[in-house]
């Protein structure tokens, strides 16, 4: 970097005017008597943003604390570090190199909607269950593996699909055994603190489903074929640039960003797999019922839905949805039994960011995380200790997150006993 | 009959304490090595039960605390020493007659490692300076000290969060640790790892017998003293009106606050003397160990920890400290493979897999562990019968 | 002397205007009865006086400490205790426990013989003794609110709020809860109770203040609110129609 002062000197008066404006407008939004809900947020965001002003003007006008000043805030305080980072370290890729930047941009869109997507499975046990599932990154890389022993080994040359299918019933089945042998005791009061209790068990069940595979399978990687290769494209005819150019395992816009196929298969069937997800949820009646439990369990009940079956069902589509993802992904990736630690973090981060329980607040959460770490994997000059640092600047997220606002972007309070705690 | 767990554990110590002087087999260093490891894991599981199972915070960064430690007292041994002479080369300091030198980063190769200024200087000197470690004792303190100031700062960041939330964070704050380690390899190694002096470096001589540096008998006493002042610690903290706070604080903070229990301060205590106690433990199995990695942070080990407590029993801490002790010498034993029917068994790995099936049948039918209902048996014993008679006593009179 | 004074006590929260300008006094050993329809605000003043919540404005003065702005374990070292709507025993904690954490929490016995002594002697009056070592969770819920009300015993503040002590009690424990409260009047304490059981409430109260919508309507004898046009309009009024 050529000049790290003038970066390191305006991340450091973010932070300062940030930690103040959070502790401040806190103060000021409980003397004024305002809903204080958002104002460490806010006040965190506005001082990053625009310093003294941005408090100062908060401060003075109190109004109402709306997702629109939020997020106004929030991409100013986002455009501020790119600049002072453009300024610090001209000669960097990620600034002098346009075509450089559009490919990290769309990568990390593309792992992005990936990560979102398997979030949106953890986010869905927690809406219905309460629990934090530490056994998400398992069902995740049980899906790959199975996916790859059904294409590769078992049934050698089937339509991958068949595979894709296979994993995501296993994982279902899977996920509502387990919660009908482990979690059942849970909602009967014979636990005394289910949430905990919950946690236990999928952390149980994450330690014994690794070992179970590493004893099976063993440490070798694994890597399942592409699903299926592009079609020869050439659009426009004749131009130059060519629009949209592929060849059978990548796909080439404007002949600048390139990206491979099986992480856009992945990312297209997640989106299809998604709105599929959604037209569940609100337009079936076990979809109504599912939602309607994760808003009052109670008075659920006496709708007569039974909300026992629906955590069964919540915990069953969520391992499934894991798995998917990992299916998906075991045509990108190479495939050990530890595969899922590091997809499982990042939904951690990912569903506290968007608000635990909250279904857009996971994927937009997802996108969120999978374009800051294009970000930090390519501009950050140290390429090696950006590596080490990406687990951790999810983690600086998440603990943030956690601290100035529990109910993340997109986040509500759950209505319902235990799950509205925290 | 309440007294029947309190001669057993006399008799358990007793045991462990003359077992290295009977012990005559010829694994003895593997056996001791064992049970050092034994007792790391029951410091941990033991102070994570009095976290977790008495005052309700289910923290799982239990680890990164141990990192602390572990971490804390290889940075101080590694670049901190004290020499007769200035270097000259090195940033130092004079220091009561003598100079406190501090070693330049080690960089990541390993040429830089043997070449810091001390090693250049010490080859110009030829040997005619003297050149003194920092005292291993020092380094083992100072990670007590700031596992546990670690701890105070985590204990005030989540007084607010409960359940789902708090094991998050403690969770990310682990990563946290481990991410720092592994990425600040000019100083730390990163996945290298760092060496450690071992614990008794110069050997030590007790009652005429000279034990050397790689003798297991030090380091063994030294972990069950560790191990046995930190259970007696518990166990007055379990006994006074800490105890009953923490385990009030557990079932219901509000009313706690509502019948004086000053709820913010107990949480704070809770924090810093459990994580003190696990980056203590981490700190010495470190020197007996004689190298530190962030791998020690993977969430394997943390796995272990909370498995060994529960399967113990999560609310009972000696009960926590012996399913540690007992699970890890079964983890050993189990170690060995074999064949059935020309097939091999890798049981390095199965013994996890079962280990993880214990854990999940403990949690599902036996919540209180498989030891701590055996104590609780005698120790609540007539407790029943006592209410029951006293109501008939009430009844008549 | 007990002096508790409460001064336009205000809460919003949001747009909803809880609590109108709450003022009263008490002075001395008094049994007070605080009636009130749902949502007249009496939890919201009972969660302010126990400094759970912060008033938006006004003050809370007990025995010339302000106490509006202190945390809850402060507000019962100061001298108020209160229990709960719903039960809230130490549910893995044996009853003599329930019983030790006040008294130690405010440090003014320590760990001993005259602890125990005192927790017996709470709990022989409460008629609970011979549950002692059990863990509150095997008590019977009208037992779980006699321990509630043995641990303010055991915490022994000078002003006690009781927030529904009857609700769900089987009919031979409400003598003791009847006797436990005509005990605590009589070592001198002031005694705000909350219920929804009217007889109760009029067979005990010397003084009724009465809710609605946030704002104190009566304050007087039993005998003068039961016939104030303005109470019977708000409460009682209601009642009778549905009778």
């Amino acid at each position: 970097m050529e000049s790290p002062t003038i970066f390191w000197g305006v991340i450091g008066w973010m932070v300062v005017w940030g930690v103040l404006g959070s502790i401040l407008l806190r103060q000021r939004y409980l003397a004024r008597d305002l809903d204080t809900s958002n104002a460490n947020f806010v006040g965190a965001m506005s001082g990053a943003a625009l310093g003294p002003v941005g408090v100062g003007l908060l401060w003075a006008t109190t109004p109402k604390l709306s997702g629109r000043i939020i997020v106004g805030f929030g991409i100013l305080a986002v455009v501020l570090i790119a600049a002072a980072f453009s300024f610090a370290d001209p000669d960097n890729v990620c600034v002098s190199n346009g075509s450089f930047v559009a490919s990290q941009i769309s990568n990390g869109l593309i792992i992005g909607i990936i990560y979102g997507f398997m979030a949106l499975g953890l986010t869905l046990i927690f809406s219905i269950l309460g629990v934090v599932s530490f056994a998400h990154g398992e069902f995740y890389m049980i899906g790959g593996m199975l996916v790859y022993y059904i294409t590769a080994v078992w049934l050698p040359g089937v339509n991958p699909l068949v595979g894709v299918m296979g994993a995501c019933l296993v994982a279902f089945i899977l996920g509502a055994a387990f919660e009908r042998a482990m979690l059942t005791p849970m909602y009967k009061g014979k636990v005394d603190r289910p949430v905990e209790y919950g946690i236990l068990a999928t952390f149980g069940l994450a330690f014994t489903l690794q070992y179970f595979v590493q004893a099976i399978h063993g440490a070798t990687p694994v890597k399942a074929q592409r699903f299926i290769d592009f079609p020869r494209i050439r659009w426009p005819e004749g131009a130059d640039p060519l629009w949209i150019r592929t060849s059978r395992g990548n796909l080439t816009l404007f002949d600048t960003i390139s990206i491979s196929n099986p992480r856009f298969i992945a990312a297209i069937t997640c989106i299809l797999v998604l709105l599929a997800l959604l037209y569940l949820l609100h337009r079936t009646w076990t979809g109504k019922a599912l939602r309607a439990v994760s808003q009052d369990r109670d008075a659920a009940a006496i709708a007569g839905i039974d909300p026992n079956r629906m955590n069964m069902l919540a915990f069953a589509l969520g391992g499934m949805i894991a798995a998917l993802a990992g299916a998906l992904l075991v045509q990108a990736f190479s495939w050990l039994p530890q595969v899922g630690a590091i997809p499982a973090m990042r939904s951690f981060v990912i569903v506290v960011l968007g608000g635990l329980g909250s279904l857009p607040g996971a994927f937009v959460g997802g996108i969120l995380v999978g374009l800051v770490e294009a970000a930090g994997t390519g501009c950050v000059p140290d390429a090696q200790k950006a590596a080490s640092y990406i687990p951790a600047y999810g983690m600086i997220v998440l603990t943030l997150t956690l601290l100035l606002r529990p109910t993340g972007l997109f986040g509500r309070r759950f209505a319902s006993g235990t799950h509205g705690q925290f | 009959m309440r007294q029947i767990p309190n001669i057993a554990g006399v008799l358990l110590l007793a045991f462990f304490a003359a077992f290295p002087l009977v012990y005559q087999g010829t694994n003895y260093d593997y056996v001791m090595h064992v049970l050092i490891t034994a007792f790391f894991y029951a410091i941990l599981a033991s102070s994570w039960s009095m976290l977790a199972g008495y005052a309700g915070q289910f923290s799982f960064g239990h680890m990164a605390f141990m990192g602390i430690g572990a971490y804390t007292t290889a940075l101080f041994c590694h670049y901190f020493y004290i020499t007769s002479e200035p270097t000259g080369i090195c940033r130092e300091f004079a220091f009561f007659g003598n100079w406190f030198v501090i070693v330049n980063p080690i960089g990541v190769t390993s040429t830089t490692l043997s070449q810091d200024c001390l090693r250049q200087a010490m080859a110009a000197w030829d040997g005619s300076v003297t050149v003194t470690r920092m005292p291993v004792l020092i380094g083992i303190i100072l990670g007590t000290l700031m596992g546990g100031l670690a701890g105070v700062l985590v204990g005030l960041l989540v007084l607010r969060l409960r359940a789902a939330y708090l094991a998050l964070f403690t969770l990310g704050f682990s990563e946290i640790i481990k991410a720092v380690i592994s990425a600040e390899i000019d100083i730390t190694r990163g996945q290298a790892g760092m060496e450690l002096p071992a614990l008794f470096e110069d050997g030590v001589t007790v009652f005429g017998r000279t034990f050397e540096a790689t003798d297991k008998i030090p380091p063994y006493y030294a972990m069950f003293g560790l191990l046995i002042l930190c259970l007696a610690v518990l166990t007055w903290l379990a006994r006074s009106k800490f105890g009953l706070f923490v385990r009030a604080l557990r079932e219901d903070q509000d009313a706690a606050a509502a019948l004086g229990v000053n709820t913010t301060r107990y949480k704070v205590y809770v924090f810093t003397i459990t994580t003190a106690m696990a980056a203590a433990a981490g700190a010495v199995q470190a020197h007996y160990v004689g190298i530190v990695t962030p791998n020690m942070l993977f969430l394997l080990q943390m796995s272990l920890v909370v498995a060994m407590a529960v399967i113990g029993g999560i609310e009972n801490f000696v009960a926590a400290a012996l399913g540690a002790i007992f699970l890890q010498i079964m983890l050993e034993v189990l170690r060995t493979s074999f064949t059935i029917g020309g097939i091999e068994v890798d049981m390095s790995t199965w013994r996890l897999v079962f280990f993880g099936l214990l854990l999940m049948i403990t949690l599902r039918f036996f919540r209180n562990g498989l030891i701590a209902p055996i104590i609780n048996v005698f120790r609540r014993s007539g407790v029943a019968k006592e209410t029951v008679a006293k109501r008939q006593a009430g009844r008549t009179a | 002397m007990i002096h508790l004074k409460v001064t336009n006590l205000q809460k919003r929260f949001g747009g909803n205007h809880v609590l109108k300008g709450i003022t009263y006094e008490i002075n001395g050993p008094e049994l007070i009865g605080v009636l009130g329809p749902n949502g007249a605000g009496k939890t919201t003043m009972t969660n302010i006086l126990d400094g759970a919540i912060k008033p938006t404005s006004g003050t809370v003065y007990l025995n010339d400490q302000r106490i509006d702005q202190l945390h809850p374990f402060e507000v019962a070292r100061a001298g108020l205790g209160r229990t709960f709507q719903v039960t809230r025993s130490f549910r893995r904690m044996t009853v003599l426990e329930n019983l030790f954490v006040p008294a130690l929490a405010l440090g003014h016995m320590a760990q001993g013989p005259a602890l125990h002594a005192k927790a017996e002697e709470v709990l022989a009056f409460l008629t609970i003794d011979h549950l002692r070592n059990e863990y509150a969770q095997a008590l019977s819920g009208g037992q779980q609110k006699l321990l509630e009300l043995g641990r303010l015993m055991m915490l022994d503040p000078d002003v006690i709020i009781l927030d529904e002590p009857f609700a769900g009690v089987h009919p031979t424990l409400m003598e003791v809860i009847y006797a436990t409260i005509r005990r605590m009047k009589h070592e001198g304490k002031a005694i705000v109770l909350i219920s929804h059981q009217m007889d109760a409430i009029f067979s005990l109260s010397e003084r009724l203040l009465v809710l609605n919508f946030g704002e104190l309507i009566a304050d007087g004898k039993p005998d003068a609110v039961k016939n104030d046009p303005a109470v019977i309009e708000a409460y009682l009024g209601t009642e009778e129609d549905a009778a």
